[in-house]
């Protein structure tokens, strides 16, 4: 009991601090905004979980796998608008870029924090599991707190140092991570044909140890990824990069040709 | 626009490739937080559906990392996973929300027929 809550943090509360860190950092952001989207994250959540029971009996039976694996969709797709934000600097356009992070953070409150809730609501009709349920959730918001902490630290060193635009790759690798994390979503329910292996680094770095799920958050680390998950990541993380720079290099051309 | 349609057609069957096969289904239930059974022996390389009846009046978290499944079954429900294709070994699984009593393994190996010729 206890080692399965602290894996559940690590599994789904450290991707909601981490991409709050992040969006804290690039955007700047006040602890109005930060309250205020937690709020929303945490209401949203709520009305998912009461509304479970009905999703999980659409698309066959397949709802629930759909609705996570869309809203992870949208976080990245919400990603490629920060971008689109970033190079577009004007006022009205940063107060669209909070609303844009909010909804990030809204959705991956739903995704991740509604294991939460389905896991303390399974365990609360088991006798005996309260003290094991307090340790595992105290160890599992002390690590995810910890390293909150260390990735603001750093996160804020890089955009000193590097720019927004190295916050925003660092979001998009995140998003690009948790997009490929819930490709197994669709395999398991039979929508795409996924599986062949590409290659196993289990010996190396194993998703079921403290540096594989922190790498899984951070980068989309998958000791065991399918062809499907590597391809889609390489395109998923370069595709936009390619894109964002060609742009970027035609608004100095075209800038530097004005007379 | 010729290479983005072929592009476009690659991805589309590389992913969206229907299984028009009919997939070998095993059943398992769940009850008083013990799967029956507790082993599944399936075939290797192949693609098989598991179809899990919870047959407890709380909900239970089928969750594998071998196997990277993670599905909640509501009480009194079944529900679909799709596993596969495995090289042959022991993958476990078990109830997130039991996982001292739901427990239990998959087993994959060769079906008779599809042993290597080691000659």
């Amino acid at each position: 009991m206890l080692i399965n809550t602290v894996i559940l943090f690590l599994r789904d509360a450290l991707p909601i601090f981490v991409l709050l860190v992040y969006l804290y950092v690039h955007l700047a952001a006040t602890k109005f905004w930060l309250l205020t989207c937690l709020a929303a994250g945490a209401l949203l959540s709520l009305t998912y979980i009461n509304q479970i029971h009905i999703l999980d009996q659409w698309f066959d039976g397949n709802g629930i796998e759909l609705s996570l694996w869309l809203s992870q969709l949208f976080v990245y797709l919400l990603t490629l608008f920060l971008a689109y934000g970033l190079s577009c600097n004007t006022a009205s356009n940063k107060n669209n870029m909070y609303w844009v992070a909010g909804l990030m953070v809204s959705l991956t409150l739903v995704s991740k924090g509604s294991n939460f809730f389905l896991y303390f609501d399974g365990y609360l009709t088991q006798n005996n599991v309260l003290q094991s349920i307090l340790v595992g959730t105290f160890l599992g918001l002390g690590i995810c707190l910890s390293l909150g902490l260390l990735l603001y630290l750093a996160a804020h060193w890089v955009k000193q140092q590097l720019g927004p635009w190295a916050t925003w790759l660092l979001i998009h690798i995140y998003a690009t991570g948790q997009l490929v994390n819930a490709l197994p979503l669709l395999v398991q329910v039979d929508l795409i044909d996924a599986s062949a292996t590409a290659w196993s680094s289990q010996q190396f770095v194993s998703d079921e140890f403290e540096f594989g799920h922190l790498f899984n958050v951070l980068l989309g680390y998958q000791a065991t990824p399918s062809i499907a998950q590597v391809i889609v990541y390489i395109f998923a993380l370069l595709i936009p990069l390619a894109t964002f720079y060609w742009l970027k290099l035609r608004t100095v051309s075209h800038s530097g040709n004005k007379p | 626009m010729n290479k983005v349609l072929g592009c476009a057609a690659l991805f589309l069957y590389l992913f969206c490739l229907p299984v028009l096969a009919a997939v070998t289904e095993y059943h398992v239930q769940l009850k008083d937080h013990l799967f029956f059974p507790s082993l599944i022996s399936i075939p290797a390389n192949q693609k098989v559906k598991l179809i899990i009846d919870n047959q407890d009046n709380t909900p239970e978290e089928f969750d594998s990392f071998s196997l990277n499944r993670e599905k909640v079954i509501f009480g009194n429900r079944k529900a679909t996973i799709f596993i596969g294709p495995l090289k042959p070994g022991e993958y476990d699984f078990f109830g997130e929300y039991n996982p001292n009593t739901a427990r239990g393994t998959v087993l994959v190996e060769y079906q008779k027929q599809e042993e290597p010729d080691v000659n």
